[in-house]
């Protein structure tokens, strides 16, 4: 597969969330809003380019049989790592992003694409197919967040867009309401892949 | 039992290597990070109590003194409070003036309900503690009737309940201490 093709993949046709259905604790956490979800996916976005592309480095050095703990080493490694250096030096987007750093060890479409992806290919691939990846998952828990937020709270990116007598739905910020909204979702895109 | 061996050794090396980075990171950040942590609480205890200087006291009550800039007369007294929520702990920064009566109060973290309990950080809720005093710290639906009690934001008060009563303990807490701190009584004006 070409390295633009990689590239494109994450986004619609294997989308994490939709698709995959990877991910799915980061998903029902942090899609309460719009600013939320995008900090997370954009984190998560970084931690999975970089994993993808030390993964990709070391596959040939690491036994098959234990491959799944050297990830989770490496993966929590690194994000530790990138815990610390924000906190130290970026302290205002530690702020904004600090709470969901730790989720991103425990992001399964990590170790997922770890697996899947970067113990097999090539450096180049694995950056594409991370950074596609890491754009469906902001992609996806965007969409997911712009319907919760708006019904929820009535407002989208915090700018107040429904009129002042709407009285929001609380259940679609708390996480019955994401796996509802999350199955609507999946089931559009399901009409939608049957028509083509 | 010799492939185990080495497998256990390379899995060994990778964890030594991570761990190796990850201490010396921590050396590297540490102290920035209790540096920043610091300068942050430095700036909201100034966000509760303007023009003042802060003292630390570490006994068995940690607070700070707050004195006038200019005049260096004790202005109140700073500390933070903390209890369970519904999610988690509720930790709040809260100010009070010499005759132990709240200044200003903010909620610094908080993991509750959104759209319930996540509204304690608003004016709305924290604008009711100024000028309460410890036996006015009582969430209406406890016997309290506001204005001398505080409005709960739902009807099950646990959130508001976990803000009022560590405000009201580490009052009581911190005039008990007091007491037996005659230095950080402030001796102009006010009654101990």
């Amino acid at each position: 597969m070409s390295f633009v093709s990689e590239l494109t993949k994450g986004i619609i046709k294997e989308n994490p969330i939709f698709v995959i259905v990877l991910g799915m604790c980061p998903t029902l956490a942090t899609s309460t809003s719009v600013n939320n979800a995008l900090g997370m996916g954009l984190a998560a976005t970084f931690v999975l380019v970089c994993s993808n592309i030390f993964i990709s480095l070391i596959k040939n050095i690491t036994p098959d049989k234990i491959r799944i703990p050297v990830y989770v080493v490496v993966i929590a490694a690194f994000v530790s790592i990138v815990d610390m250096s924000m906190a130290a030096y970026v302290p205002a987007l530690h702020k904004s992003l600090g709470i969901f750093i730790p989720l991103i060890v425990v992001n399964c479409i990590i170790l997922g694409r770890a697996e899947a992806f970067a113990n097999k290919n090539n450096v180049l691939n694995s950056i594409a197919d991370g950074i596609g990846m890491g754009l469906g998952f902001t992609l996806a828990l965007t969409v997911v967040a712009t319907i919760r937020e708006i019904l929820g709270n009535g407002t989208w990116l915090n700018f107040k867009i429904m009129p002042s007598t709407y009285d929001p739905m609380l259940i679609t910020l708390l996480a019955p309401g994401a796996f509802i909204t999350l199955g609507f979702l999946m089931a559009l895109m399901n009409i939608l892949k049957e028509k083509k | 039992m010799k492939t185990y061996l080495q497998l256990g050794l390379i899995l060994l090396a990778f964890c030594v290597v991570a761990t190796a980075l990850l201490a010396y990171v921590n050396t590297l950040t540490k102290p920035k990070i209790e540096a920043l942590a610091i300068e942050e609480a430095q700036k909201a205890r100034e966000g509760l109590i303007p023009n003042a200087t802060f003292e630390e006291v570490n006994g068995a009550l940690t607070y700070y003194i707050a004195r006038d800039k200019t005049t260096n007369e004790i202005m109140g007294y700073t500390f933070t409070a903390a209890k369970n929520g519904y999610n988690g702990t509720v930790k709040t920064m809260a100010a009070i003036d010499k005759t132990f009566k709240l200044i200003n109060i903010q909620v610094i973290s908080q993991t509750e309900t959104p759209g319930l309990g996540t509204n304690s950080t608003k004016p709305a809720f924290t604008d009711q503690f100024k000028g309460k005093n410890a036996e006015q710290l009582v969430v209406d639906k406890d016997g309290g009737v506001p204005p001398n009690a505080i409005k709960a934001l739902t009807g099950a008060t646990i959130t508001s309940r976990a803000v009022t009563s560590s405000l009201k303990e580490q009052i009581l807490l911190l005039q008990q201490d007091l007491q037996s701190n005659p230095d950080a009584v402030a001796t102009k004006g006010g009654k101990p």
